[in-house]
């Protein structure tokens, strides 16, 4: 940084830089202690594929935050992270080191690709095609049943070590719990750095208006295909996770009511903050949970909350908590 | 071969009718309604209860009736009083909708599919161009192109119509005009809805009915409706005609890939033409 | 590469036209600017003013003609390439980053890096107070010098400005001219300028280019743009329909 900036600015991303750390890395050390606290497996269970769903609604509050679309389709990298691992575990000779980063770089690919052409359409076109996109995958993994299993999904053996590690750490709720869990904060973490790097400014300046990024010299294309593929790659990390977690995958993972639950959850925790979807994971499956037994019209309340949140909190949870103490609202910011 | 042009027509017609529907609720509200494939699949089982008792044409009537109410519910209880916010807003709300309706379809008709008999008025094959087609497929094909006819009529002729056509040129100046937009809206949104309802009753027969039939319906509407052009009429036709045809060739030759291929013809034309979209308006 | 000949124009427009439905908002208009001059452009509304703006700065499309800086066809460049090419606009209706703050979008539009040049544009416009503020809460009048402020910062070559002074008061409006002048000869940059305030026009400009119905009506200094019989015509003509 030239002495020009370093008397004109504050410090750049030092400082709250490694805030952030500090507060990631506690984070982390609260979330391998959980487990021994909390014991019972199935609790543990409960909560790991509730971090899993957290990470994937992370992934879309991400895009919403970061580019200011809406997508209804963001099971499509989920399943395809969890896909990929599985194909490549039962087709090919690789190690499961390999697999692991391949199968987050394939949707990531995918969504990059995509993106180029489809993040020039309007917001809601935007939606519409997401919707469409995994309508479409949907379909061709459960009718190509050679490929991959159809309707009854993909059953997989891990190999018995991974990085030096037993493999056996996945099935084990405690570790995976750990294991999750960190993953999570990781990714956390690497998004605050990204929104507060140059590149995530620019992406808001770009949500902010597009025109004008072009009239000052940017590209405008690239970053937005970046940012879906970047939120492609956080979806398909999940995906991987449940896949070693659960040895098996099935078309369930790519339907869109999957994807339309990760969008809620990333409304109702609140898209607007970095935490605001993993918050809104946790609190949506406590409540399944616990109104799951009770009642079968699960959907209707899913669709009635997504209504009154929308409506009348569209700040979600940890928004209306921040602008109710802060009173002040700034659009975009951690 | 002819057949399967036919029954391409067939589906054609059906995203058609369907289509217009979301095409005329967009023109009037600049919003896209999410929840239309689930106004489809309310009509379809609205005509089939009633048709268990009073046969499938009171059945048709019934759906057309009380899907245009709850189109104009919609409207006023949804469109109207968002339209200044985000459209995004509405979409999600429109999404809580249709969650709503498929969990109300599921608790009263059950999640098992559900057969509809064509009518005997219907019923039956006719030697059509030298082929044994059924009567009833012949006659959806018709009724899709009267709902074009009389559609591209009242659009042309009526007041309402002409209101339609500005608005979805240039919504703010049409509202300026002095015109009752609200109410406008309201009768238009109702056709829109009742539009998709009958679309519902008659893909009965033809397709089995269960509680995701609506999102299913729905991909295939929005490929149309992107395709054809979102403030146009005739692209919605022509597309839905275009999307049927490859849609049954798909299912016929390829069925893994059916979906697929309307999906990247999708977006083959976005890549063409990224702001087509929007038609003759600006989001 | 970057330092125009002495001969080429800064700035030149050859033969653009603009056709949109049946309508020709330009027709084969010819616009030069030498480096270091201060054109106004005006003309009575639907003259085409924003449209050759648009044309020029690479925002049109369905455009004929050539469009050069330099004596360089840039022609088929985009925006963004234009930008860093020295080309910069600003807009008649203001167009910012509402929820960026004043200088983070000052150091974005510098894309220098190190955030050079903000203090000194935050100042020359009188922004220095609201560097931390986001620009959805500056006044109206501030947000037109944001808009101006993102346009300016990094010494571009050739600024094209969209009625800058749109919406400000008559005093705003003199302030912002004799900012604008006392910029632009200390920087040497050549502005195209195009205002419905005939004060500013005529305070600031070297030459002026006089639009009517998409052609090209006159071109010279502000005296014989004022005195001009064709021209009062055109602004007469207007307003008594």
């Amino acid at each position: 940084m030239s002495a020009q900036a370093a008397t004109s600015l504050p410090a750049p991303a030092a400082r709250p830089a490694m805030v952030g750390a500090g507060i990631a890395l506690a984070a982390a050390v609260v979330g391998i202690v959980i487990p021994f606290v909390f014991t019972s497996p199935v609790t543990l269970s409960l909560a790991t594929q509730g971090l899993m769903n957290a990470i994937l609604a992370t992934s879309v509050g991400f895009l919403i935050r970061q580019l200011g679309f809406v997508s209804f389709g963001h099971a499509t990298f989920f399943g395809m992270g969890a896909y990929a691992t599985g194909l490549m575990l039962k087709h090919t000779g690789l190690p499961l080191e390999v697999i692991m980063p391949l199968a987050v770089l394939l949707p990531a690919a995918f969504a990059f690709v995509v993106g180029l052409v489809v993040v020039r359409v309007s917001g809601v076109a935007f939606s519409m095609l997401t919707l469409a996109i995994a309508q479409v995958f949907y379909e061709i993994v459960v009718k190509w049943r050679d490929f991959a299993g159809g309707d009854d999904g993909l059953s997989v053996n891990l190999p018995t070590r991974v990085f030096g590690l037993p493999t056996t750490l996945f099935q084990e709720p405690g570790d995976m719990f750990r294991i999750v869990w960190v993953t999570l904060v990781v990714i956390l973490f690497l998004l605050f750095l990204l929104a507060r790097s140059r590149f995530g400014r620019l992406c808001f300046a770009i949500k902010d208006n597009e025109e004008r990024a072009r009239f000052i010299g940017y590209r405008t294309l690239l970053p937005r295909a970046i940012v879906f593929a970047i939120s492609a790659a956080i979806g398909g990390t999940g995906g991987v996770l449940f896949l070693l977690y659960n040895g098996f995958v099935s078309p369930d993972v790519l339907h869109w009511t999957m994807s339309g639950s990760a969008l809620i959850m990333a409304i109702i925790g609140g898209a607007e903050f970095l935490i605001g979807p993993a918050i809104g994971a946790v609190v949506f499956l406590a409540a399944k949970d616990k109104l799951g037994d009770v009642t079968e019209h699960w959907q209707a309340i899913i669709g009635i909350t997504l209504i009154l949140v929308t409506v009348k909190w569209p700040h979600g949870l940890v928004g209306s908590v921040w602008h109710w103490t802060t009173r002040r609202g700034r659009g975009g910011r951690a | 071969m002819l057949m399967h042009i036919l029954n391409g027509f067939v589906y054609g017609g059906l995203l058609y009718i369907l289509s217009v529907g979301l095409v005329l609720i967009f023109g009037l509200r600049r919003v896209v309604n999410f929840a239309h494939g689930g106004l489809f699949m309310i009509g379809a089982y609205v005509g089939y209860a009633v048709a268990m008792h009073a046969g499938f044409f009171t059945g048709l009537a019934a759906a057309i009736a009380a899907l245009a109410i709850l189109g104009i519910l919609l409207d006023i209880g949804v469109f109207r009083p968002l339209q200044r916010h985000d459209p995004l807003l509405t979409v999600l709300v429109t999404f809580g909708i249709l969650l709503i309706l498929e969990d109300l379809v599921r608790s009263v008709w059950g999640k098992d599919y559900v057969s509809v008999q064509v009518p005997q008025l219907l019923a039956g094959n006719v030697d059509f161009l030298g082929l044994q087609y059924p009567v009833y497929r012949l006659a959806v094909i018709a009724l899709a192109l009267i709902t074009m006819g009389g559609l591209t009529l009242w659009l042309k002729r009526s007041a309402i119509g002409l209101h339609v056509r500005a608005s979805s040129v240039d919504a703010v100046t049409t509202a300026m005009q002095g015109v009752n937009t609200d109410r406008v809206s309201a009768t238009v949104v109702g056709i829109g809805a009742a539009l998709a309802g009958m679309s519902g009753v008659v893909a009965g027969p033809l397709l089995t009915l269960s509680p995701s039939m609506g999102s299913y319906i729905l991909v295939d509407c929005f490929i149309v409706v992107v395709v054809g052009g979102l403030g146009s009429f005739t692209g919605a036709f022509l597309a839905a005609m275009a999307i049927g045809q490859i849609h049954n060739f798909g299912i016929v030759y390829l069925p893994w890939a059916a979906s697929s291929i309307p999906f990247l013809i999708m977006i083959g034309v976005l890549i063409w033409r990224p702001q087509g979209f929007a038609g003759g308006a600006s989001s | 590469m970057n330092a125009p000949a002495m001969n080429k124009p800064a700035l030149q427009g050859i033969g653009l036209s603009r056709h949109y439905g049946g309508f020709a908002a330009l027709r084969g208009v010819d616009i030069a600017v030498p480096a270091g001059e201060i054109r106004g452009l005006i003309g009575p509304n639907g003259a085409g003013k924003s449209t050759l703006i648009d044309v020029l700065s690479g925002r049109a499309n369905r455009w004929s003609g050539q469009v050069l800086m330099g004596g360089d066809d840039i022609s088929r460049q985009s925006p963004q390439v234009r930008r860093r090419r020295g080309m910069a606009r600003s807009f008649q209706r203001t167009s910012i980053f509402p929820n960026l703050t004043v200088r983070e979008q000052l150091e974005l539009a510098s894309f220098q890096g190190d955030g050079g040049g903000v203090d000194e544009v935050l100042e020359q416009l009188h922004l220095d107070g609201f560097g931390r503020t986001p620009a959805s809460e500056l006044s109206y009048g501030d947000q037109r010098r944001l808009d101006l402020a993102l346009a300016l910062i990094g010494r571009p070559r050739v600024l094209l400005l969209d009625e800058p002074a749109a919406g400000l008061t008559v005093q705003e409006s003199l302030d912002l001219a004799r900012l604008l002048r006392d910029l632009v000869k200390s920087w040497g940059v050549t502005v195209l300028l195009v205002e419905h305030d005939m004060e500013v026009v005529f305070s600031i400009c070297d030459r002026i280019t006089v639009l009517h119905l998409g052609e090209l009506l006159m071109e010279g200094t502000p005296d014989e743009v004022r005195k001009s019989p064709e021209v009062i015509r055109a602004y007469l003509g207007r307003a008594a329909h």
